[in-house]
C-alpha cells in the first residue's frame, strides 16, 4: 500500500479524559476517508491533530514518510465544522486573503469563488451571508491552489439540496484530480458514493477502519455504509459493557 | 515532455496527479514565505483598525491632546498661547506616560483572543501559517496601529508648535516622541502577551486595564515601600525623587520660573544617582520618565539602561507570547 498519510498510535488526553486513545491509521494518496462517529467520539480532535490546531499527547503523524510540518499545511485545504471567517470583510477579501496566504494569486481565489458560484457576491459584507453561503466560500477558501489534502468537518450539515450535490460533485472533482480527502459527517448517505475507505470512532478508538468493500464483506451486509456503521457502533457498545 | 514521460511510468494514475500537485506545492511554498505571510496578517491588522476608525480618531485624539496641552498648559499662570517644545514637553509628560501605556494595551489586548473566539484562528493556522509567523504578523500589524497615529500626531502637533513659536529647540519634543513610541510598543508587547493567555476577550481586557493599573499607579508605591522598609536610604530617596508623580512635578516645574519664588521646590542631592538607575527596568513607564526628565532632575539614563529595559521587555513578552501561543490547543 502506497501510505500517503499514516497515523501512529494517536493519543490526546483533556486531564482525566482521552479524546483518541491510540489511533493508527493509513490512508492511500487519491482516497477517500469518511470519518464517522456520534458525537464527541473524537473526529474533530483527529482532525485537529493532523492540521496542527492540537497537540497530540503521543502518537505521530506522517505526511510522506515524515512527520507533518507548518509549511506542509499549504497544501492542505480545510474546511470547519462552523466556517468562521472575518465578518467585516467582503467575500473577495476573506477568499483572496486565504490564497495569498498560501501564496496563490489572486485569481486562483476567484477561480474558486466562481467554481462554487460566490463569485456574484463577491462585494458582500461576510456578516451578511447565509449558511449555506459561509459554507461555499469556506469551500471556495479550502480549494484555493488545487490542495493535495482536503479536510472536511461535517461539511454537509445544514445544506439544502441544490448546494448538497453541488458539493458532491466538486468533491468528486476534486477525487478525480487526485486530491485525498477526510471527511467526517454524520451524513452517511452523502458520503457513501464518494468513499473508498471508511474509519470509525467510537469513545475516541478506532472501532473499524479499511476499504468500504472490504467491511461489506467482513460485516456480512451488502447494504448501505449506514448498515455497516450501525453495525459496528452496537457491537462497539456491547464490548465497552463487556469490558465495563 | 518531461512530465508527460514521468506520468507515463508511474503506476498509479492518482499518485503521479498528487505528484505533480506536490511538485506545484514546493513552487509555491516558496511564494508564501515568512515575510509574505506576516506582511499580510499585518497589513490586514492595520486594514481593520483603519476600516473600524481607530487609527483617525487615535490621530485625532492625539492631535487634540497635544494641541490643547500646548495651548493651555500655562492657563494656571494665566498665560494662554502655544507654548514652547520644552514647556510643551513637560505638560505633556503625565498625558503621554498614562494615555500610550493605556493605547498599547487596549490595542494588544484582543490581538490573538478575538481570533481565537471567533475561531478564525484555526483557518489561518491550518493552512499553513505557524503560530510564529502568525503571532510576529499580528505584533507588526498593532505597531502600525499605534504608532502610524502617534507618529501623525507628534509630527503634524511638532510642525505646529515650531511654525507658531518660531522655537528650534526641539529635542526634547523628539525626545519625547521616540521613547513615548517606544513605551506604546512595548505596552503593545504586553497587552499580545494577556491576549494569548486568556481565554476570553472580557478577561483579556481586565487583565489588560489592571496591568495599565499595576503599572501606572502600584508599581511606584510598591517600589518606593520595598526600599523604605529595607532601609535603603539612597535608593528610597531616588525612588521617590524619580516615580512620586507630585515630586516629578515639582522637580520639573517650569511656571516655578515665571512665578520667581524664591522657596522653589527643593531637589533632593543628585549625588551618584546615575550610577543606581538599573532598578528603572523593572517599569518601562519610570523609565520614560526618567529619560524625559533627564535635565529637570539633573540625571542621566544610561543608553544601556534604556536599550536592556527596551530589549527586555520586548523580547520577554514576544517570547512569552510564542511559547503559550505554541501549546494552546484550539
Amino acid at each position: 500500500m502506497n501510505a500517503y498519510l499514516e497515523i501512529t498510535n494517536l493519543t490526546k488526553r483533556y486531564g482525566a479524559a482521552c479524546a483518541l486513545a491510540g489511533v493508527s491509521l493509513s490512508v492511500e494518496c487519491g482516497a477517500t476517508l469518511a470519518v464517522l462517529g456520534p458525537n464527541g467520539a473524537g473526529k474533530s480532535t483527529l482532525f485537529g491533530c493532523l492540521l496542527g490546531l492540537t497537540a497530540p499527547s503521543s502518537g505521530a503523524i506522517l505526511l510522506g514518510g515524515r512527520p507533518v510540518a507548518d509549511a506542509d499545511r499549504i497544501s492542505f485545504g480545510y474546511v470547519a465544522e462552523r466556517v468562521a471567517l472575518y465578518p467585516q470583510r467582503t467575500v473577495d477579501e476573506n477568499a483572496v486573503f486565504f490564497a495569498r496566504l498560501k501564496g496563490w494569486p489572486v485569481g486562483e481565489a476567484k477561480r474558486q469563488l466562481n467554481r462554487v458560484g460566490m463569485h456574484l457576491v463577491g462585494e458582500r459584507k461576510v456578516r451578511h451571508l447565509s449558511k449555506g453561503m459561509l459554507q461555499r466560500l469556506g469551500l471556495a477558501i479550502a480549494l484555493c491552489g488545487q490542495p493535495e489534502l482536503l479536510v472536511l468537518d461535517e461539511p454537509f450539515n445544514g445544506l439544502d439540496p441544490a448546494l448538497f450535490d453541488k458539493l458532491q460533485s466538486i468533491l468528486r472533482e476534486e477525487s478525480a484530480r487526485g486530491a485525498t480527502l477526510l471527511i467526517s459527517t454524520h451524513t452517511m448517505s452523502a458520503v457513501e458514493p464518494l468513499a473508498t475507505h471508511v474509519a470509525i470512532l467510537l469513545q475516541g478508538r478506532l472501532a473499524a477502519f479499511g476499504r468500504v468493500d472490504d467491511l461489506r464483506a467482513e460485516h456480512r451486509v451488502n447494504d448501505s455504509l449506514e448498515s455497516i456503521y450501525h453495525q459496528i457502533a452496537r457491537r462497539g457498545r456491547t464490548t465497552e459493557e463487556a469490558f465495563a | 515532455m518531461k512530465a508527460d514521460a514521468a506520468l507515463v511510468v508511474t503506476p498509479c494514475p492518482l499518485k503521479a496527479t498528487v505528484s505533480a500537485a506536490t511538485r506545484c506545492g514546493a513552487a509555491h511554498q516558496r511564494r508564501a514565505s515568512f515575510v509574505t505571510q506576516t506582511w499580510l496578517i499585518a497589513s490586514k491588522e492595520f486594514g481593520d483598525r483603519f476600516r473600524s476608525g481607530w487609527v483617525i480618531a487615535c490621530v485625532l485624539v492625539w492631535l487634540g491632546a497635544i494641541g490643547l496641552t500646548s495651548f493651555l498648559g500655562l492657563l494656571q499662570i494665566g498665560q494662554i498661547g502655544v507654548q514652547g517644545y520644552e514647556r510643551t514637553v513637560i505638560s505633556l509628560l503625565n498625558l503621554v506616560q498614562y494615555l500610550v501605556p493605556l493605547l498599547g494595551l487596549l490595542l494588544g489586548h484582543d490581538l490573538i483572543v478575538s481570533e481565537n473566539e471567533e475561531r478564525t484562528l484555526r483557518l489561518v493556522l491550518a493552512g499553513g501559517v505557524s503560530r510564529t509567523r502568525f503571532l510576529i504578523g499580528k505584533l507588526f500589524g498593532g505597531c502600525l496601529t499605534l504608532g502610524v497615529p502617534l507618529l501623525l500626531g507628534f509630527i503634524i502637533a511638532g510642525a505646529v508648535i515650531g511654525v507658531a513659536t518660531k522655537d528650534a529647540g526641539m529635542a526634547s519634543f523628539l525626545r519625547l516622541a521616540v521613547s513615548g513610541l517606544v513605551l506604546g510598543l512595548t505596552f503593545l508587547g504586553v497587552g499580545l502577551a494577556i491576549s494569548v493567555l486568556c481565554r476570553t476577550r472580557v478577561q483579556s481586557l481586565v487583565v489588560a486595564l489592571l496591568t495599565w493599573c499595576f503599572a501606572v499607579f502600584v508599581f511606584d508605591l510598591i517600589a518606593l515601600g520595598c526600599f523604605v522598609s529595607t532601609k535603603a536610604p539612597a535608593a528610597a530617596q531616588e525612588i521617590e525623587f524619580v516615580c512620586d508623580a507630585t515630586h516629578v512635578h515639582l522637580a520639573a516645574d517650569i511656571h516655578s520660573e515665571f512665578d520667581n519664588v524664591a522657596d522653589g521646590p527643593t531637589r533632593a542631592t543628585t549625588t551618584s544617582r546615575a550610577a543606581s538607575l538599573g532598578w528603572l527596568a523593572a517599569n518601562p513607564i519610570d523609565l520614560f520618565r526618567a529619560i524625559n526628565l533627564s535635565d529637570q532632575m539633573e540625571i542621566q539614563v544610561p543608553v544601556f539602561t534604556t536599550l536592556l529595559t527596551v530589549i527586555l521587555w520586548s523580547a520577554g513578552t514576544l517570547g512569552l507570547s510564542i511559547w503559550q501561543l505554541r501549546r494552546t490547543d484550539l
